[in-house]
């Protein structure tokens, strides 16, 4: 292996990381001090620091109930979604016939996007009478391709010789799955885990055409209607963004790992 | 013996039910009442007439549709500019550095973001008067007047992609740098033996192995630009004018906002076709069967 | 048992949930909108019997909420202040009125003593 220089390295790697987080500084700047909405040029350093722009947000939408909303049915869509794919992903590591069939569905149904069905989608969920409420938030959330495949490669891992002793011991098969399987798999249950929850949390075009009342919607729509009544004229619209952010950042360093391993889970044998 | 069997089978079919519903309810289902929908007269409240090719017609002569269809293949035209500079980025974290896991947990920061927060942060930032890339740009002399980003007709879109762009940087990395970590070192090692250069190496070894990992990315990246309804619809609602309509936010104001679910359904049609044509381009570009996800 | 305690995913929704659950217990024992402070003429001598206007944050406007007069000390005190950014003024008739003074706090109803008192100038 040749030496070479290492400087030339982190110097590109910091100007990278620069543009990355020059956003979250400016935003967080402006919602602490309310500057660089009207003034120019922009201020580097915030002057007159107050947290009064996150009281103002509080109070000025209904946050907790926003807040709740978009809990419930991330909480829905992430306990649906463990369930769900694991039991998808137990079933598919056995042979039977038609599981050609199942396995061609489900690959061609992740080349369908979710936009591509938000018609039937809100037609369906209409005559199911779930319009307006969490569990028809949650439902086209409730499974994910990439995690049944993330189950399946995880149970595949299990070694055989346990299961088979398991039987012999004369176990039922939703006892294996629970006993021994599961224990095993906490990594796809956490990938599973953040997955699901980041994905529902940031959802924001099933809301906008599910919800009717005001009472349902959940945080996204929240933030695009603040943005559409107050425009950008004070800090309290940042603010809010920060409040928004915040939740599925500390969720995001919590679990690095889990989710990277997630994503990219389709990049090597699936 | 044949009881058990079947038994078990009923059971594992038990097992796949409830995802198996959801997708066919919410995946399958949609598409094909989406194709049925567009060949119908139908509203809420009339019942469903036949109405041929009218819709695709009425598409073919709507200029908005065709604004927003090429608004759109931009926008996919656009995903091999992120992924190259990924690339880059991806090269360089893999490089024996300390305290690459930091640089990789900044870089990939923007992923797990609402987009809606992302959309107003980088609106503000596009902003006419008071944005950050009109200071930098006039900081730094390149422009004299301040440029109205999102409200020009001719850089409103690049804006958008600029957006999309910051957000999927990180995430292409990790895919492109996945692969990097895979291919193994003795490859490296030996061409460095026989006295390659690094440029010679990264050409001839370290790209055609990565391929799978790029076809991956761009069919990523692909679908995530196609699909940027939220970034769009609160960056710029749609442009000045219709300058970032995108297929996807046309179905939606068709739809949503003048309920006219057929026409929409029409337009969704096309945009699915899109998206098939350049999954199924992309991988004969690619070399046919890319590698990616393969399933035993 | 200790083990699982531990875990990150345990801990810091945990901690924050503590922290939650501490802040709103210093709401609930602090919220009685109890707003008290003193007026001072140029001088800095207390002004007895001054009138001072509670003013609240309605959307986009300050609207006036209560008036309350100044006792022999010149302190005020208004008991029932619903909201969380106010304004305070303060007159006297052959005194002086104050600058309408904005005050922020952090949820409706915290009880609070403004620290400067509101100097009564002479208008004109």
């Amino acid at each position: 292996m040749n030496r070479y220089p290492r400087w030339p390295i982190h110097l590109a790697l910091i100007m990278a990381s620069f543009v990355m987080l020059v956003p979250f500084y400016w935003v967080a700047k402006t919602s602490v001090s309310g500057e660089n909405i009207y003034a120019y040029p922009p201020s580097i350093i915030p002057t007159r620091v107050q947290p009064f722009f996150y009281v103002d947000v509080w109070y000025a939408i209904p946050f907790a109930r926003y807040f709740l909303n978009s809990l419930a049915v991330s909480v829905i869509a992430v306990i649906a979604n463990v369930i769900f794919n694991a039991m998808a992903g137990y079933a598919l590591t056995h042979g039977f016939r038609g599981k050609n069939v199942v396995l061609m569905l489900f690959l061609s149904c992740m080349m369908v996007p979710f936009q591509a069905t938000i018609i039937p989608a809100y037609l369906i969920t209409g005559k199911l009478g779930l319009l307006d409420s969490w569990l028809g938030l949650a439902l086209p959330q409730c499974s994910t391709i990439i995690c049944i495949f993330i189950f399946k490669a995880s149970f595949d891992a299990v070694p055989r010789s346990l299961i088979d002793a398991a039987r012999i011991d004369g176990l039922p098969e939703w006892r294996i799955i629970w006993h021994i399987m599961m224990p095993l798999s906490t990594a796809a249950i956490a990938t599973n885990v953040i997955l699901a929850f980041i994905w529902s949390w940031n959802n924001f075009l099933w809301p906008l055409i599910m919800t009717r009342s005001a009472d349902m919607q959940t945080l996204p729509l929240g933030l695009a209607r603040f943005l559409s009544y107050q425009e950008d004229t004070t800090g309290a619209l940042y603010a809010f963004c920060i409040m928004v952010l915040a939740p599925g950042l500390l969720l995001f360093l919590l679990a690095q790992k889990e989710f990277i391993r997630g994503l990219t889970s389709g990049a090597t044998k699936g | 013996m044949l009881k058990h069997r079947t038994r078990q089978t009923l059971l594992l079919w038990c097992f796949l039910a409830p995802s198996l519903a959801i997708f066919l309810l919410y995946r399958v289902m949609p598409v094909v009442w989406n194709f049925v929908l567009s060949f119908q007269y139908w509203s809420p409240l009339k019942p469903a007439e036949f109405a041929g090719f009218d819709h695709y017609e009425d598409l073919w002569y709507d200029d908005v549709f065709w604004q927003a269809l090429w608004n759109t293949l931009l926008v996919i035209a656009s995903a091999p500019i992120g992924i190259a500079l990924a690339l880059g980025l991806a090269l360089l974290v893999n490089a024996e550095i300390r305290c690459r896991d930091v640089y990789r947990t900044i870089i990939f920061l923007s992923y797990p973001l609402m987009t809606v927060a992302v959309a107003i942060i980088w609106r503000w930032m596009f902003d006419e008067r008071v944005g950050l890339i009109n200071y930098v740009a006039r900081s730094l002399h390149l422009v004299d007047k301040p440029i109205p980003f999102l409200n020009s007709f001719t850089w409103a879109l690049p804006s958008v992609i600029a957006a999309n762009i910051w957000q999927m940087l990180g995430f292409y990395m990790i895919i492109l740098l996945t692969g990097l970590q895979s291919i193994p070192h003795e490859l490296h090692e030996a061409a460095a033996i026989d006295g390659a250069s690094s440029w010679r190496r990264l050409r001839s070894i370290t790209l055609p192995l990565l391929r799978p990992s790029i076809f991956l990315a761009f069919v990523v990246g692909m679908l995530n630009s196609i699909t940027s309804f939220d970034l769009v619809y609160v960056m710029t609602g749609g442009g000045p004018g219709r300058a970032t309509e995108i297929l996807v936010t046309y179905i939606y104001k068709l739809g949503f906002v003048q309920t006219k679910f057929d026409e929409a359904a029409a337009v969704t049609i096309v945009f699915f076709v899109l998206l098939i044509v350049t999954a199924w381009a992309a991988n004969r570009l690619a070399g046919g069967n890319a590698g990616a996800a393969e399933i035993e | 048992m200790k083990r699982w305690l531990l875990n990150r995913f345990v801990l810091v929704p945990g901690a924050i949930a503590l922290v939650a659950l501490l802040w709103n217990i210093y709401v609930a024992t602090h919220d009685h909108g109890h707003i008290t402070g003193r007026v001072v003429d140029l001088a800095g001598k207390p002004v007895a019997d001054a009138s001072v206007v509670l003013w609240v944050y309605n959307f986009t406007t300050y609207q006036e909420h209560s008036h309350v007069k100044t006792d022999d000390a010149g302190v005020f005190r208004f008991m029932n202040n619903p909201s969380h950014r106010i304004q305070l003024s303060a007159e006297k008739p052959g005194v002086g009125r104050s600058e309408r003074i904005p005050v922020f706090l952090y949820f409706r109803a915290e009880d609070f003593d403004l620290a400067t008192p509101l100097k009564l100038a002479p208008s004109g």
